[in-house]
């Protein structure tokens, strides 16, 4: 029972809990809260999954030995192996990759951008389109901004950008995104959705929000959004897709002082996180272990 | 040395100006600072060819200096990077304030900022 009941539970895990909960629109209300709903819904749907093969392949030695168990007990810690070796070789090539990328682009950025006072360093590109990012870093990191952008916006918008990229860089939000960025490669391609990601994209960008708002107030971060989302469209970059309404829409909204989507988004990490572990594959190793040793 | 980074940037300035390769030599002085060592240079265009911004070539006893990519092709490597990762870039090396959505979008946008507006100066 426990095998199958924890690999039903990783796969429900793994796509569709993850699109039912990108349809619903309370975890946007909490940021933070969501995110951490996120990767404990992706961290127990690869614990569950673990959980599953490693009870199966215990059990089949649990009981009499013949030889066709031992052989299907050795393949399947076999392919877990293979799974685990999958997992951390996606998580060292992102990492690298991604490491690699904004190097280069932090020495450009440096050396055709014109510094501006403050921290983290600001540099601006000489250039009219539209464009501010943060090259995300443990130290060093850059907001970018061109000069269209310092042209588009009012001082009260700029300083919402601003704060919404320091915001990026100070808590570490690219850390968020590419630990989803690993999963979402580990992750065998029928078994995925692309919700996860996705929905932590938006989310980072809520929780940048939050902290521009306090700074520079609603009306300006929503002008900086309009102004750069809503201007001119470069060529080839139609329907790039983009999380704007998303965040006007929260901003549209009264500030509400909700606990509860919070408290919900807490309560089911916790859920999902202890419940399989403890409730399935604790008892289960035990009793396996009881009578490996007795 | 804080100064390191805008040194860099002036030097390459002098190259991407530059009709031909230079020496150190060369670069201290369209650099004009009179208090500016010749190591100095040296070191930073060193530290520009381990970027892979500069190419050393051998010129009887000393050497010559140019940018691998000119100017242009530099800020077009640069905005590439910055606007092209719309879709494709699923590692998040940049993180943008926002992405430019398609017109009946913006419309929409402008519709809710307008109400947002309303809100917030009453």
């Amino acid at each position: 029972m426990t095998p199958l009941l924890l690999g039903l539970i990783g796969l429900a895990l793994a796509a569709p809990v993850p699109a039912l909960l990108a349809r619903a629109s309370w975890p946007a209300r909490s940021p933070t809260t969501g995110v951490i709903l996120w990767q404990s819904l992706a961290l127990a749907a690869v614990l569950a999954i673990s959980g599953a093969a490693l009870s199966t392949a215990l059990w089949l030695v649990t009981h009499d030995l013949t030889w066709w168990r031992i052989v299907l007990h050795v393949a399947i810690m076999g392919i877990g192996v293979l799974v685990w070796a999958r997992f951390w070789w996606a998580a060292w090539h992102v990492w690298h990759e991604t490491t690699r990328r904004r190097e280069r682009h932090r020495e450009l950025v440096d050396l055709l951008g014109e510094q501006h006072g403050a921290l983290p360093a600001v540099r601006i590109l000489a250039e009219q389109t539209p464009v501010a990012y943060c090259i995300p870093r443990r130290r060093d990191a850059r907001v970018v901004i061109s000069q269209g952008t310092l042209d588009a916006l009012d001082e009260d918008a700029l300083q919402a950008v601003l704060e919404h990229e320091r915001a990026h860089v100070r808590t570490r939000h690219d850390l968020v995104l590419e630990a989803f960025g690993v999963l979402h490669r580990a992750f065998p391609r029928p078994l995925r959705t692309d919700a996860p990601l996705r929905q932590s994209q938006v989310l980072v960008e809520l929780m940048a929000d939050d902290a521009a708002r306090k700074v520079a107030g609603d009306g300006a971060l929503a002008r900086a959004i309009v102004a750069l989302a809503g201007g001119v469209t470069p060529a080839g970059a139609l329907g790039a897709g983009s999380d704007a309404m998303v965040r006007l829409d929260r901003l549209r909204d009264a500030p509400r002082r909700q606990v509860w989507p919070g408290a919900l988004s807490l309560t089911i990490s916790v859920i999902v996180l202890i419940g399989p572990t403890v409730l399935l594959a604790v008892p289960w190793i035990l009793h396996a272990w009881q009578t490996l040793t007795s | 040395m804080p100064r390191l980074g805008e040194l860099e940037r002036s030097v390459m300035n002098v190259l991407w100006d530059a009709s031909a390769s230079l020496t150190v030599r060369d670069v201290l002085d369209a650099l004009g600072e009179r208090d500016l060592a010749y190591t100095t240079v040296m070191t930073v265009l060193d530290r520009l060819g381990t970027k892979q911004m500069v190419r050393r070539e051998r010129d009887g006893r000393a050497f010559r200096y140019a940018p691998v990519l000119n100017r242009d092709e530099a800020t077009s490597e640069l905005l590439h990077a910055a606007l092209d990762e719309a879709g494709t870039d699923r590692t998040a090396a940049l993180v943008h304030f926002a992405r430019t959505v398609d017109p009946a979008e913006a419309r929409a946008l402008r519709a809710a900022l307008d109400e947002i507006e309303s809100r917030t100066s009453e």
